[in-house]
């Protein structure tokens, strides 16, 4: 899941002055489940700027919506229409839903809520921790299941490197080295020989930015359709 | 008697004929200021302070209101202009003869009097009110003081101005002088005693009139019949005048009550050992010397010292504190071998909490053996000795003297090397042991009941709690020196055993109440009626109670509002039914006390009136008002006016909320067929429910198969042959062996469970509660040539080599034993608590065979706690030695040439001592299952730090899981003995039973729902929940069993998408309330 952070109040409150309606859009898909951005959280902020403008004598209306994904057309559809009635939206989606409401919604000014974080996992209730820096080119097959690109601070490919301590990283003496923890289940499964062997290089054409990605399969499709039409 | 109607303040009163108008005024809630007015006592208008204005017959006057009678017609004026000016020139002119007084000084700041226009004559405090004449002659019936002289000079003497002799030293006097004049050494030579206060442990004082303590049962007051004037003299009852309710009854006798039972329990308890007896700590002739009771209180915030840490000679704040330890516990000069079991935890427990109190505190206690054998103690010593600071000191200390300025105490105490050391303190705790209770003896002889040469209750090792007479079970400290969790799992087992007998008269004597049906209100308005209450003088004293019920009255959707004088006695109970049914109300607010103690009261009576219970609403006008704000009666009217608001626009949105029976599958499940599981399988059989007992391996008795004799010298082999005897033939008893729990799920009631069988096939079967015994192991050790050498053996299997003769103790010249093999150390900060015992019986089953044989046990404390240690006592006299050694410094093994070879380091001796014994014992670690990490989590039940399993309440519930339904016992949940583990195995059947014995458990009511539409399965709720229950379904979405959820609203409370609503405390419900508070 993509992990998301709500940006700090007094920031959110800045970017949305001088706007007299506004409309919070919360996103209940990635950002719900860890926490940011779903419909308690837009409830949340809602409350925090009444509570703050009428603290400072402003008259400012707020909407509160949450739809299902930002990153779907098919789900920012049914509210168009009644964003069309704000100054502002702001929405609490990751970075990729905030563009595509700013798309659909052209030209009303878009604020994000969140800074987004990683691709990453539920270690447990409340923390979460990243697992994939989409490379492009998936390597977790050789080292286990255990990716040294994001979770060896150099993304070195031949690891270890001289900083690994006692199983923990140089960088942090809470954080385990990835090096330390690939090499024990290589060994575990038997596989040691996956890490002495050489690893070139990465290919980061594979991570072209911007990235785009068609399956003609699909694409195919859609076009046959539209010649039956 | 008539009723008289007049108005006060414009404002009709309706009152009993005879009463006064100050009486009619303050039972309006109007305040008028008195000095000389007292409920007990005659009217006498003499400090004309309430005064007040009447209009009768067409005239109108100024008048005292406490003398002046009601009478038809009559207006009265209290808090007119007029009114006021004559209070002020009274309150000046008190003033001006007691200008010191602070009653009057505060009353001169209300009715505004500033500067004094008379100047003082003479020091005096007395306002001449008459309060304390009076009270002598009208109440006490003395007359030991009364007014004299005349004119300027009057005043309240004795006769003769000598102190009295007919004086009691009563104090009624100076307790109801309002400016403190009266002084008790004028008028009499005798000094007042107080009362010390028994729960204080004397420590403080009480009233005659008092409750005993804060959670007493019943938590009512009593009257000290030694103590009350009326009882000795027949004269006082004051207390009656203000019992408004007329509950005081003086003439209440004893009264002798048969009652039938099948069978008896008995809890006496224990008392403090008296630490008079060990003379030399001077208990009793130095104050600074207080009991390990004594000291409980004084940190308690409810006690004498509201919770500070002051010493008894001087209020001051001591520093330095000492605890002595085994004062009257293992100790034969007083006649108290054994070892009370709880003071070295209770004594840690008080230095870390009198340094929490006062972190400058300098904690040392004086021990023989740290005993920490309980689950988490070793963990909770190891905290006070790291964390907190607190000292330890090993040896006892030998005496104490006081210093005659400081009243600073010298201990004197041999130090490391064996030198006589002396050290002062401020303040010595003396860990007092347990004894039985004097009346104990009594109660026993009553009941034929056969007591040990100590005075507690004699039992057999392996039947627990069964006394010698048939039908008579023990529970508690009666039986032996316990602690809390310990004393819980008994008296659970000895309520198993007292109910298996007559199981079949279950139920029988329960006669179920019946409600009329439930009157509809969907759709219907709102129709609130809101009941206030006085609740006495508690609230009413403070709050303007019937300006908050007119209030009441004037809020959206009220159509009722009433102020009542106690809302909770029954007479209110049965208006609060008729008004519901005569204004039709379909809604409820009570404004008055904690919803905790009497939400249920109310909530049965609106139940009764039809209404359903969800439909009532509280507002606490008296904890969280009326108590809290008794010096701001205006502030605290504007908020109950406040509490009453939001609870009525709670009470508008609420919902009828019903719950519905769910059945009840009466079968347990017991999981492992060791010693607690077969015990608990046949206690389920033995009330009369199924029990399906599953074990892993071939055959039943896990642990118990490999132990042939007790520390007492029975045998449990006889025991496991007994039981398995007994499981075979019980009916009610399906036994899988070789099988395993391999699925559960289902809630309490309802559970579902797949047992996979040696054979590979499953079988599913249903049953409503689970009892875990699934056990423990003995940890096999990797060090001192353990597995190496095959002299070295641990204590089990010493055990079984002896029983087995394939060891003769015969042969034997020398054992050496090593103690916490695997216990006490980083990784494993328990005490594993059976092994010091299982040392002490094999040497002593060794010197059996052959006293000539050396028995050297090493150890770090021995821990034969409770009667235990009677036996490490027999052991020393047999020539067992004992030798302490430091974790610092373990003792060495080696193999030379062949044989084995001990060094330790002996700390008296201050050097190292080499042993060559023939074998070495190791008293190995008792583990937790090793695949109980993985089996938990299949039950979705939590374990400890160590691997074992985590009881719902380290403490108050050490049989239950915090999941419903589950229970636990023997290994599984710590290390223990036989004997602990047939009590705790019976203590869980008792709780199980609280299940089983029921045909149905009502579910629903105050629980969670998920709106599916709404829900995103992002699993928050199902990793919030304490209790596990909500999971994701089949349709992927969150799920909570209603049966099974305890209402907290937690999920609702953590749910990003707000899928998740708590029935009863919905948003809009909740926020219904900030909302009217907030509204201008």
């Amino acid at each position: 899941m993509i992990v998301g952070e709500r940006k700090p109040f007094e920031e959110i409150k800045e970017s949305v002055q001088g706007y007299n309606k506004l409309l919070i859009v919360g996103c209940g898909t990635c950002v719900s489940v860890c926490m940011a951005g779903g419909e308690k959280e837009v409830e949340l902020l809602a409350t925090q700027l009444r509570m703050a403008n009428k603290l400072e004598g402003k008259e400012v209306e707020i909407g509160e919506v949450t739809i299902q994904r930002q990153c779907d057309r098919e789900y920012i559809e049914p509210i168009v229409e009644m964003a069309r009635n704000y100054d502002a939206v702001l929405s609490m989606a990751c970075g990729a839903g905030v563009q595509l409401m700013a798309d659909m919604l052209d030209p009303i000014p878009l604020i994000p809520g969140l800074n987004t974080r990683f691709i990453g996992i539920a270690e447990e209730e409340g923390v979460w921790a990243e697992r994939c820096r989409a490379c492009g080119q998936c390597v977790l097959g050789q080292y286990a299941g255990i990716c040294p690109i994001t979770r060896c601070p150099k993304s070195i490919l031949n690891g270890p490197c001289g900083g690994s301590q006692g199983g923990r990283c140089e960088t942090d003496p809470n954080r385990d080295c990835a090096w330390a923890l690939i090499y024990d289940r290589l060994s575990k499964q038997g596989q040691l020989d996956n890490i002495i062997r050489v690893a070139p290089p990465k290919d980061f054409r594979n991570q072209d930015s911007p990235a785009r990605q068609v399956n003609e399969d699909y694409l195919k499709a859609e076009m046959e359709e539209a010649a039956v039409e | 008697m008539s009723t008289i109607n007049l108005e006060i303040n414009g404002k009709p009163v309706s009152v009993n004929e005879g009463i006064t108008v100050l009486e009619a005024a303050r039972d309006a809630g109007i305040k008028i200021p008195t000095l000389c007015y007292h409920e007990a006592l005659s009217p006498y208008g003499g400090c004309r302070l309430c005064t007040v204005e009447i209009t009768a017959r067409g005239r109108t006057r100024m008048v005292t209101s406490c003398t002046y009678p009601v009478e038809e017609g009559l207006v009265v004026t209290t808090d007119s202009p007029a009114v006021h000016k004559v209070r002020k020139m009274i309150i000046e002119l008190l003033l001006a003869r007691c200008p010191d007084v602070p009653i009057l000084q505060s009353l001169a700041k209300e009715y505004g009097v500033e500067t004094l226009r008379l100047k003082k004559t003479k020091h005096d405090d007395c306002i001449l009110c008459g309060l304390c004449v009076r009270m002598c002659a009208e109440r006490m019936g003395t007359s030991a003081i009364s007014f004299v002289g005349r004119g300027v000079d009057r005043r309240v003497d004795t006769p003769f101005h000598v102190q009295s002799d007919v004086c009691r030293t009563c104090g009624a006097c100076a307790f109801v002088c309002p400016t403190g004049a009266i002084k008790l050494e004028d008028i009499t030579d005798n000094t007042p005693i107080p009362i010390p206060s028994e729960f204080d442990t004397r420590l403080g004082n009480r009233a005659p009139i008092y409750i005993p303590y804060p959670q007493a049962i019943p938590n009512v007051p009593i009257i000290d019949s030694s103590k009350c004037i009326h009882l000795l003299t027949g004269e006082c009852k004051v207390c009656e005048s203000f019992c408004k309710v007329g509950a005081i009854n003086h003439g209440q006798q004893d009264e002798v009550v048969e009652i039938e039972v099948g069978s008896i329990i008995l809890t006496p308890g224990f008392e403090p050992f008296d630490a008079t007896i060990k003379s030399e700590y001077g208990y009793g002739r130095m104050p600074n010397v207080v009991t390990s009771l004594e000291f409980e209180r004084i940190l308690s915030a409810s006690g004498p010292f509201q919770g500070q840490v002051l010493r008894p000679s001087d209020a001051r704040h001591p520093v330095k504190i000492a605890w002595i330890q085994c004062v009257g516990s293992r100790d034969e000069t007083c006649g108290r071998d054994y070892c009370s079991s709880v003071c070295c935890m209770y004594a840690t427990k008080e230095a870390i909490i009198a340094k929490e109190h006062a972190s400058e505190i300098e904690p040392t206690i004086f021990y023989n053996d740290i005993r920490a054998h309980g689950k988490g103690f070793e963990r909770y010593y190891e905290s006070a000795k790291n964390k907190f600071g607190v000292r330890y000191v090993k040896g006892i200390v030998s005496g104490i003297k006081e210093l005659q300025q400081s009243k600073n105490l010298i201990l004197e105490y041999s130090g490391e090397e064996g030198q006589k050391v002396q050290e002062e303190f401020e303040m010595v705790v003396l860990s007092v042991g347990l004894v039985p209770s004097a009346s104990s003896k009594d109660l026993a002889e009553k009941l034929s009941v056969d007591i040990d040469r100590f005075g507690f209750c004699e039992t057999d090792e392996l039947s627990p709690n069964i006394t010698s007479r048939p039908g008579i079970y023990v529970a508690g400290a009666f039986d032996s020196p316990m602690d809390i969790p310990e004393s819980v799992m008994h008296a659970s087992s000895a309520a198993c055993l007292a109910s298996q007998g007559i199981a079949e008269a279950r139920g029988t004597m329960v006669a179920e109440k019946e409600y009329p049906p439930e009157t509809d209100v969907t759709g219907e308005e709102p129709r609130v009626g809101v009941f206030v209450c006085r609740c006495g003088t508690n609230i009413a004293r403070v709050v303007d109670v019937p300006s908050v019920a007119e209030y009441a009255k004037s809020l959206p959707n009220v159509v009722y509002a009433e102020e009542y004088l106690y809302t909770c006695s029954t007479d209110t109970q049965i208006k609060i039914m008729d008004i519901i049914k005569e204004h039709n109300l379909n809604r409820i607010v009570v404004a008055s006390c904690s919803p905790r103690t009497h939400e249920p009261l109310f909530q049965e009576t609106i139940r009764e009136a039809g209404l359903n219970k969800f439909l009532f609403e509280m507002a606490n006008i008296r904890d969280q008002c009326s108590w809290v704000h008794a010096t701001h009666a205006q502030e605290a009217s504007e908020k109950a006016k406040d509490l009453v608001r939001m609870a009525v626009a709670r009470v508008v949105n609420l919902e009828p909320l019903h719950e519905s029976p769910s059945n009840i599958i009466r079968k347990a499940l017991v999981i492992g067929g060791g010693l607690a599981g077969m015990t608990a399988a046949l206690g389920i059989a033995s009330q009369g429910f199924e029990a399906v007992l599953v074990e892993r391996e071939g055959e039943l008795g896990g642990n118990l198969r490999h132990l042939y004799y007790t520390l007492e010298g029975q045998d449990p082999q006889e025991l496991l042959s007994s039981l398995m005897a007994q499981i075979e033939q019980e009916p009610m008893i399906r036994v899988y062996k070789g099988a395993e729990v391999s699925a559960l799920s289902g809630y309490v009631g309802n559970y579902e469970t797949t047992i996979k069988m040696a054979d590979g096939n499953t079988e599913r079967i249903e049953h409503g509660v689970v009892i875990l015994a699934t056990g423990g192991v003995e940890y096999t050790p990797t060090e001192y040539l353990c597995g190496q050498s095959e002299k070295v053996m641990t204590q089990v299997e010493l055990e079984e080599r002896i029983a087995k003769n394939t060891l003769n103790a015969k042969d034997l010249k020398s054992v050496v034993m090593i103690q916490c093999v695997g216990s006490r150390e980083e990784d494993h900060m328990y005490c594993s608590r059976i092994c010091c015992s299982q040392a002490v019986k094999n040497a002593i089953k060794i010197k059996d065979e052959n006293p000539d044989a050396e028995v050297y046990v090493l150890y770090r404390d021995i821990r034969t706690y409770s009667m235990k240690e009677l036996k490490y006592r027999e052991a020393r006299d047999r020539g067992v030695t004992f030798i302490r050694f430091d974790v610092e410094r373990k003792p060495e093994v080696e193999l030379v040439d062949g044989r084995l070879q001990v060094k330790v380091f002996d700390s008296i001796l201050g050097t190292d001592i080499l042993l060559q014994p023939d074998i070495l014992a190791l008293s190995a670690a008792v583990r937790p299952q090793p695949d109980a990490m993985d089996f938990s989590s299949k039950l979705k039940l939590p374990l400890t730090q160590d691997g074992f399993y985590m009881e719902a309440h380290l403490k108050l519930r050490p049989l239950d899981f915090v999941n419903e339904g589950m229970y636990l016992c023997g290994l599984a949940h710590a290390p223990k003995t036989i004997s602990e583990s047939i009590s705790q195995a019976r203590g869980a059947v008792s709780r199980a039973v609280t299940v089983l014995s029921k045909t149905h458990l009502m579910v629903g009511g105050v629980v969670s729902v998920v709106d599916e539409d709404r829900c995103v399965a992002c699993l928050t709720c199902v990793r919030s929940c304490p209790f596990n229950v909500p999971r994701i379904n089949e349709r992927g979405v969150a799920s909570i069993e209603p049966a099974a959820c305890q209402g907290c609203g937690i999920c609702a409370s953590a749910c990003p998408r707000k899928a998740i609503r708590l029935r009863h405390y919905s948003d809009d419900q909740v926020m219904a309330k900030t909302a009217v508070l907030c509204e201008e």
